[in-house]
């Protein structure tokens, strides 16, 4: 009878989660991310399969399989065995297993036996663990020579078996626990288990196989792949891997039978894993409305951080500036954003990184001076690079704003501030942050730009001249960068929802690429009017002889262009958010 | 401490410090708040009460300007909410029932970010009183994730407080309090509504609104059922005069039965 209720919990579970996120698609945001993802995942994914495969999978892409198949399954046996092992050393509280909190308010007082709930949660994993081997099935279709059908089941054999026996290690190290046997003295004896191991293998190798033969540029990393071969396939190694090459053998298998063959071992491993997990006799009640507890604190933390991070601040950051009780407002929303940042980064991970960058650059202006051109353009070309980098990730990584504010968006509304000032105080933390990196790279840039290249002089004027257009116009380019996701969080505010409560699925991708392209459309567009306004002052300042003067010139017309549209972008996302009707979607 | 609501006439004398008028909310073809006129004036503590779904936590948010109304006007202190918002936001507090704060601003820090969005000049001074007051004054260098519940809620009326509100909207205020916490809360409302702030409080718990509530205003279904003060309200639902409770009234008012709250 409880079997029956517990099925149906699960079964009725996943029936209405399919119903709602099949509803949702009636709403065009979903819809729309729905074709797009479906788009993407085709494309992506699917469309291998469907034309020029015939479900058999493609000949193998990696070179590192093709002749070596007997190898391959060592090796994915070898990857199997390092997760078992990881799976004895990592955990290091009780064993407890994934309930969500209303599962246990309903399960854990009802009359339910302890084998009961461990059927439960083993029926209630399945789907996941079939979702997972259709995915990696349909990501690694280059892994492997047999039908699709025989690579998705040899997965979900693989991954059933790793889920039992995870489960089988947390119950047996929460038994050691209640020993006395503490988690470094388990590790310890774990860790020189396998050394010992590993050190036998290679002491085995030295004397038994001839020395390393010298690398063959020519044949690349094969010669290296045939020694490990000899290693992993002679010796005590085959009987050391035997037991996990049975469990990915079924993956792959070429055909059914052979397929057929290679499951009835990892049937009886599982039989075996599965007799193990009933009868140990471990209580997981207690561990498990603890992993509750703590999972529902890390989806709220994750909500609150919008997905940056899913960890609650450790300890109180620093202020960065001393805040004053009176003065503009936004100076407090951009104060309180740099100190939600130092949780992350920390003051002293700026001074170490701009000692690194210095020593570093100072190292290489050395060996530029020494006559070596290459390290003088390294020199140069890293911090232009990471300008770049900086540029297009800074502002997804950067997310102490608004996409970090929305969940506590009803508390920002109460304040007696105009919505322009708040949208404003919000982007200005990162960006500014954003802005001292870049300007670190550009010193760096200049300093260490050689004086000439390919004979060709790159007198110092330029280099300021370069640097000083860059130092003014970046900042502006970071704001209206930032602004532009920030715009998108206050006109599609669900689309940024995330945690417990979140959508899934492809049509959240599909949102997320549709984001993605539309805010960098929207930067491109945002940068066309400064971009002319450069060229044609640049343009000019060549025409009368004077280039450098046209670059700086240049730079601060566009940083001047840049600025308008910022403050007319904080003036309208600053309406936006006083329109924002937070009772929606948001909360 | 004695309990004992504002007089009454002292109260009606003020000016409101809450004022609305045809107050509506519309969530698509959903009526949250129909229609709703009220007002509050200084010294006066109101209780918003009605089943649940009445629309009592959108009113509030309403009135703090949390969300926009769909139709209607409030005015706080005499400024017009969606005219001069922050000028009516300087003069109100909005205590929700479940503390909003900043994960990573510690206690102190939480003081001197609203002191900052408020302008309040000599914050340090009346900070520490609040935290002294509020007995949390040795958590200053604490996150919010190093604190109880109690202690959370008690560092979200702090910087409530901080400006000194001359409105303040308080939704289940009492939540999750211990008995002395909520012996401490009812005096602090008191002791505000002395001071002559116009409070508005949501809560299901009649009894402790007949304690510290000079007026009560019915809710259902969005719509208000009765407004007043609190002796008109039980007299109007009572069967004999002077008699019966807020509870009767409530179930009589709002057409529930016992069973069914």
């Amino acid at each position: 009878m409880i079997a029956g209720a517990l099925v149906y919990y699960q079964f009725h579970s996943w029936r209405n989660r399919l119903i709602t996120r099949l509803r949702r698609l009636r709403r065009p945001k979903y819809l729309a991310g729905a074709i797009v993802g479906g788009v993407y995942f085709y494309f992506y994914l699917i469309r291998g399969f469907a034309f020029g495969r015939h479900g058999v999978g493609p000949p193998s892409k990696l070179p590192l399989m093709s002749g070596f198949n007997d190898l391959t399954q060592t090796l994915a046996a070898l990857g199997f065995m390092v997760m078992l092992l990881l799976a004895w050393i990592l955990p290091r509280s009780r064993a407890g297993l994934g309930f969500s909190e209303a599962e246990i308010a309903f399960l854990f007082p009802a009359p339910v036996s302890r084998k009961s709930l461990l059927h439960f949660k083993l029926l209630g994993s399945q789907p996941a663990i079939l979702l997972s081997s259709l995915i990696m099935t349909l990501i690694g279709r280059g892994w492997g020579g047999g039908h699709f059908v025989i690579r998705a089941l040899g997965w979900y054999a693989g991954m059933s078996v790793f889920n039992l026996h995870a489960l089988g290690a947390s119950f047996a190290l929460t038994m050691l626990m209640d020993r006395g046997i503490t988690t470094w003295k388990r590790r310890g004896f774990i860790l020189a288990v396998v050394v010992a191991i590993v050190a036998g293998v290679f002491i085995w190798a030295r004397r038994s196989l001839p020395p390393l033969p010298i690398v063959p540029h020519q044949d690349g990393f094969t010669w290296l792949l045939q020694y490990f071969g000899r290693v992993v396939e002679s010796g005590p190694m085959p009987y050391l891997v035997h037991p996990f090459r049975l469990v990915v053998e079924p993956y792959f298998a070429v055909n059914a039978r052979q397929f057929l063959t290679a499951l009835g071992p990892v049937l009886c491993i599982l039989v075996l894993e599965y007799l193990w997990v009933i009868h140990s006799n471990v209580a997981f009640e207690e561990a498990s409305v603890e992993k509750s507890r703590k999972m529902a604190e890390m989806q709220a933390t994750m909500r609150a951080s919008q997905g940056r991070g899913v960890r609650r601040p450790a300890k109180a950051a620093r202020p960065p500036f001393v805040l004053r009780s009176t003065g503009h407002p936004a100076v407090a929303v951009f104060w309180k954003n740099l100190i939600s940042a130092g949780q992350y980064v920390s003051g002293r991970f700026w001074l170490i990184s701009f000692c690194v960058t210095i020593a570093g650059s100072v190292m290489l202006r050395s060996q530029s001076e020494r006559g070596d051109g290459a390290v003088g353009m390294a020199g140069l070309l890293l911090p232009v690079m990471l300008l770049a980098i900086s540029l297009f990730s800074g502002p997804q990584l950067l997310r102490n704003d608004l996409r970090q504010d929305l969940p506590v968006a009803d508390v920002l509304k109460m304040f007696p501030m105009p919505g322009w000032q708040i949208v404003m105080g919000e982007v200005l933390a990162p960006a500014a942050m954003l802005a001292g990196v870049q300007w670190l790279l550009i010193v760096c840039g200049v300093v260490f730009c050689p004086a000439q290249f390919d004979k060709r002089a790159i007198p110092l004027a330029m280099r300021v001249s370069v640097a000083l257009a860059l130092a003014v116009v970046l900042p502006f380019i970071d704001f209206i960068a930032l602004l532009i996701p920030n715009a998108s969080v206050l006109f599609f505010p669900a689309w940024f929802q995330l945690g417990k409560d979140s959508p899934r699925g492809f049509e959240t991708v599909g949102q997320q690429l549709i984001l993605m392209f539309g805010q960098l459309l929207a930067l491109l567009l945002g940068l066309v009017p400064a971009g002319i306004a450069f060229t044609l002052l640049l343009w000019g300042g060549s025409f009368v002889g004077w280039p450098l003067l046209g670059i700086v010139m240049g730079a601060f017309a566009a940083a001047a262009i840049l600025a308008v549209e910022a403050g007319l972008g904080i003036r309208l996302l600053g309406g936006v958010f006083e329109r924002l009707d937070v009772s929606g979607e948001v909360l | 401490m004695d309990i004992a609501p504002p007089p009454i006439a002292e109260a009606a004398a003020a000016p409101p410090q809450i004022d609305v008028a045809g107050l509506t909310k519309l969530y698509g073809d959903f009526t949250a708040v129909n229609d709703l006129s009220f007002s509050v004036r200084a010294g006066e503590v109101i209780g918003l009460v009605g089943p649940n779904g009445a629309g009592k936590t959108t009113t509030l948010r309403c009135l703090a300007g949390i969300i926009p109304l769909t139709r209607g006007a409030v005015r706080i202190g005499g400024f017009d909410l969606a005219q001069q918002p922050i000028e009516a936001k300087r003069r109100l507090a909005f205590f929700s029932d479940e503390p909003r704060l900043f994960e990573y601003l510690t206690v102190s820090q939480h003081l001197a970010f609203v002191a900052r969005i408020y302008g309040v000049a000599d914050c340090q001074e009346i900070g520490r009183r609040l935290l002294e007051e509020l007995e949390i004054a040795d958590k200053a260098d604490k996150l919010p994730g190093e604190l109880s519940r109690g202690m959370k809620q008690k560092l979200a009326i702090a910087c409530g407080l901080l400006h000194a509100p001359r409105v303040i909207f308080f939704d289940e205020p009492l939540t999750g309090l211990d008995p002395i916490g909520i012996r401490r809360m009812k005096d602090s409302i008191l002791k505000r509504a002395r001071d002559g702030a116009a409070i508005l409080i949501s809560s299901h718990l009649l009894h402790l609104l007949e304690e510290i509530c000079s007026h009560v205003l019915i809710l259902k279904d969005g719509r208000k059922v009765i407004d007043g003060s609190l002796a008109e309200v039980r007299d109007r639902f009572s069967e004999q005069a002077g008699g019966g409770s807020l509870e009767t009234a409530f179930f009589r008012a709002t057409g529930e039965t016992k069973g069914d709250a």
